[in-house]
């Protein structure tokens, strides 16, 4: 039993901050927002070189070797800076795509771990109407997060996951206006776009949405544990009667409770981790309550964020904002809140 | 990172849950009394003593079994599954002024009361907060003087558990008037016996009778019972009170996870809404069942929490200030879940006697216990954010010394 960072896993950790806080500092993730899709992709590029997108594939496959344990640090640090991009779908695609053997897929494969390839997650959450058949998918799917400048999806369904390079009139990929700025969505139109089956059993489907359900977590608990440094940061340097407001216990206490909701959060997540990555029998049911304590933590903790910062924090300028958006945006990404508590309760009444 | 325990940690929590479901009490306390009560806990006490389970968390140099602390919250969690009694009238003893002997006591003084406490031959009370300091703590205004070879104390104590059945209380006193408030305190081991004290039961909301108003009216304790030197018990008092906010409560954390189990059983047999629509049990309802799934995902989250801060302790040694998170969402998240018991219960809450009574029910006539009712439990559970620091100490905690914000 040890639920703390390994040496390792710190070292991950301190390399990723430092890129990210050079390469994708706040301003540069504001001005990314406004940029095309094509202004990330030297990022990327950097990222492959440094074996960000391998971590948990193995070296035989092109990767680093670790497993998902050291994924939820990288994902921790991209939730951290608010980092633009589909890397949430272009990791499980580097897992999904490791497993299989073909010279295109090999191909994929490869300039995934390079940051050549970026690949949306299209998850089953909105209406299910795509169809797969014959190696080939059809239908449409609205809100796809970062498929704008996508080479890619990979589509994760109940029934299976297909993997379905972006070709020209097979796949059309319309940016719509985003309300969480420092995330794209798009609208997919796909007609016989010929795709890859890199599963068509329910199990597999399930272990890889728990995998991206928990890396999605585990991005939450950055923006979450971002929330409280800036609250925190804040109520030192700002006035008012004289004194820092952070000695008044209307915001010490505030701040306090968002301290209390992220290590609860951090708690879970970490705990359905590990639980995913050695596929133990309630994986699913740890992933349903990380979900559920990093949404609420998230939610919360964002909307306190704005609050501590008073009329600063209600800006576009300030920061506080685009927290409350992802925490949003998050709270809809793979199953909503409610949709992870009747997974409880089924389990209540099935009993 | 691993979730899983090792094969020996794995072998120790087989012979903790073989021998505590062997050896338990079958009976259920006699709570209503409390000399019973006492007699009833000393005796689980030593039995656990003899076989060599007491003191889970004590030094093998002081008798005590020196579990590591995976042991501790294996053991823990073996006590919460099989619903083994809690002998509460040790807490203190086992919790706060053995341990504090253990860190800041003479030998004399650990020779003489830590085999006591651990067999299960004497019963502690606490004797910290006053009526004018409760979270000011540093506050208290109880006098000691010297006087030759003994400390002549006199004032008042409150919020004293079992004083009424304890030989020995851990009392913090004023020594030094003239001194910064933090500066002047002295901790000293008061026997209950003393001519000049006098205990006054206080009834809570609950209804019981468990804690108490202690006077002392020129109570004359022997010099040699201070622990650690005269004006240094804020000091000392610290080393038991970080004790606390490290492992004694990881019991009650691992027990509020089989409440909510028996929360949903209970919402599963509970007839739920208008007496019109009264074929419907309180699970099926949508809003009752989703606040059941929150307070499972939520307990869940407080185990994980609980091993995230046993791993930490693990590696640095020592109970940190993180503790109060755990403690400010444990004690708010056991009010949610007895909240929730009294939405699922009903207008069945609305009758309730604070005396043990006999029920009629669908196996005939039955002696309910008023101490395993839900509204006792309910009503209980407000002391659970008052108690051991209030949540707003709880918050200046956090805010201070883990944030770091300005006082």
């Amino acid at each position: 039993m040890d639920l703390m960072l390994s040496a390792d896993q710190e070292a991950i950790q301190q390399t990723v901050r430092s890129f990210l806080e050079k390469e994708l500092p706040m301003a540069r993730v504001r001005a990314l927002a406004d940029a095309g899709p094509e202004a990330i992709e030297p990022v990327w590029r950097a990222a492959g070189e440094l074996g960000f997108f391998g971590l948990g594939v193995s070296d035989a496959q092109g990767g680093v070797g670790y497993a998902i344990t050291e994924e939820m640090v990288l994902f921790e640090e991209l939730g951290r800076a608010l980092a633009p991009g589909p890397w949430l779908g272009t990791v499980l695609a580097a897992h999904a795509l490791a497993r299989q053997t073909g010279a295109e897929l090999a191909a994929a494969r490869q300039r995934i771990l390079a940051g050549e390839l970026h690949v949306a997650l299209v998850e089953r959450s909105g209406a299910p109407t795509l169809h797969v058949a014959n190696g080939r998918v059809s239908g449409e799917r609205a809100n796809v997060a970062g498929a704008n400048g996508a080479g890619a999806l990979l589509i994760l369904d109940d029934a299976g996951i297909a993997f379905v390079p972006c070709k020209p009139g097979a796949v059309t990929i319309e940016a719509r206006p985003s309300m969480d700025p420092t995330r794209t969505i798009a609208h997919l139109t796909l007609r016989d776009a010929p795709c890859a089956i890199l599963a068509s059993d329910r199990e597999t489907a399930a272990a890889v949405g728990r995998e991206a359900t928990v890396l999605a977590c585990a991005e939450a608990v950055g923006g979450i544990q971002r929330t409280v440094e800036m609250s925190v940061e804040y109520s030192k340097v700002r006035h008012q009667f004289g004194k820092p407001i952070g000695s008044f216990q209307a915001v010490k206490h505030r701040c306090a409770d968002m301290a209390m909701r992220a290590e609860a959060a951090r708690s879970a997540m970490t705990y359905a981790v590990v639980s995913v990555r050695d596929g133990a029998a309630d994986a699913a049911f740890q992933a349903a309550v990380a979900k559920i304590l990093c949404a609420n933590a998230y939610l919360q903790n964002a909307a306190d964020n704005v609050q501590n910062h008073g009329g600063m924090g209600f800006t576009w300028e300030c920061d506080a904002h685009l927290y409350v958006k992802r925490a949003r945006s998050f709270e809809l990404t793979l199953g909503s809140r409610q949709r992870q508590l009747d997974f409880i309760v089924e389990q209540f009444r099935a009993a | 990172m691993e979730i899983t325990f090792s094969p020996a940690e794995e072998e120790f929590r087989k012979r903790a849950r073989d021998w505590i479901e062997a050896n338990k009490p079958s009976d259920p306390p006699p709570e209503n009394y409390l000399p019973a009560r006492r007699e009833f806990d000393l005796a689980w006490q030593r039995r656990m003593f003899d076989a060599g389970w007491a003191g889970i968390s004590w030094p093998k140099e002081f008798a005590g079994r020196g579990a590591s602390l995976m042991e501790q919250l294996i053991w823990y969690e073996e006590f919460a599954r099989a619903k083994a009694h809690e002998p509460a009238t040790l807490f203190v003893g086992l919790n706060h002024g053995g341990p504090t002997l253990i860190a800041c006591g003479s030998e004399a003084q650990k020779a003489f009361h830590l085999p006591k406490i651990l067999r299960g031959e004497t019963v502690w009370c606490q004797g910290f907060s006053e009526p004018g300091a409760g979270s000011d703590l540093a506050g208290l205004q109880a006098r000691a003087v010297i006087d030759g070879d003994a400390l002549v104390v006199s004032g008042q104590k409150i919020w004293t558990s079992f004083a009424q059945i304890a030989e020995y209380q851990e009392l913090l006193v004023r020594t030094d008037p003239d001194a910064p408030k933090h500066k002047g305190i002295t901790w000293v081991i008061c026997p209950m016996n003393a001519k000049g004290i006098e205990i006054r039961p206080i009834r809570t909301m609950a209804g019981h009778q468990d804690f108490c108003e202690v006077f002392y009216d020129e109570v004359r304790v022997p010099r040699a019972n201070i622990v650690g030197n005269i004006n240094d018990g804020w000091r000392v008092a610290m080393s038991t009170l970080s004790f606390e906010r490290g492992t004694a409560f990881l019991s009650e954390q691992v027990r509020l996870a089989r409440v909510v189990d028996e929360l949903v059983d209970l919402a599963r047999v509970t007839p739920y809404g208008d007496a019109a629509a009264r074929a419907k049990m309180a699970l099926d309802d949508d809003e009752i069942a989703r606040r059941l799934a929150q307070a499972r995902a939520e307990v869940e989250a407080l185990r994980s929490m609980t091993y995230r801060s046993v791993s930490r302790t693990a590696r640095t040694g020592m109970p940190s200030a993180e503790g109060s998170l755990i403690r400010l969402f444990f004690s708010e998240l056991q009010q949610r879940v007895y909240a929730l018991a009294m939405d699922i219960l009903g207008a069945a809450i609305l009758e309730w006697d604070i005396e043990d009574r006999v029920v009629e029910g669908a196996g005939g006539p039955r002696h309910q216990r008023m101490r395993e009712t839900w509204v006792f439990r309910y009503l209980l559970s407000f002391a659970s954010t008052i108690a051991a620091g209030s949540k707003d100490i709880q918050r200046n905690i956090i805010g201070d010394r883990i944030l770091g914000l300005p006082r």
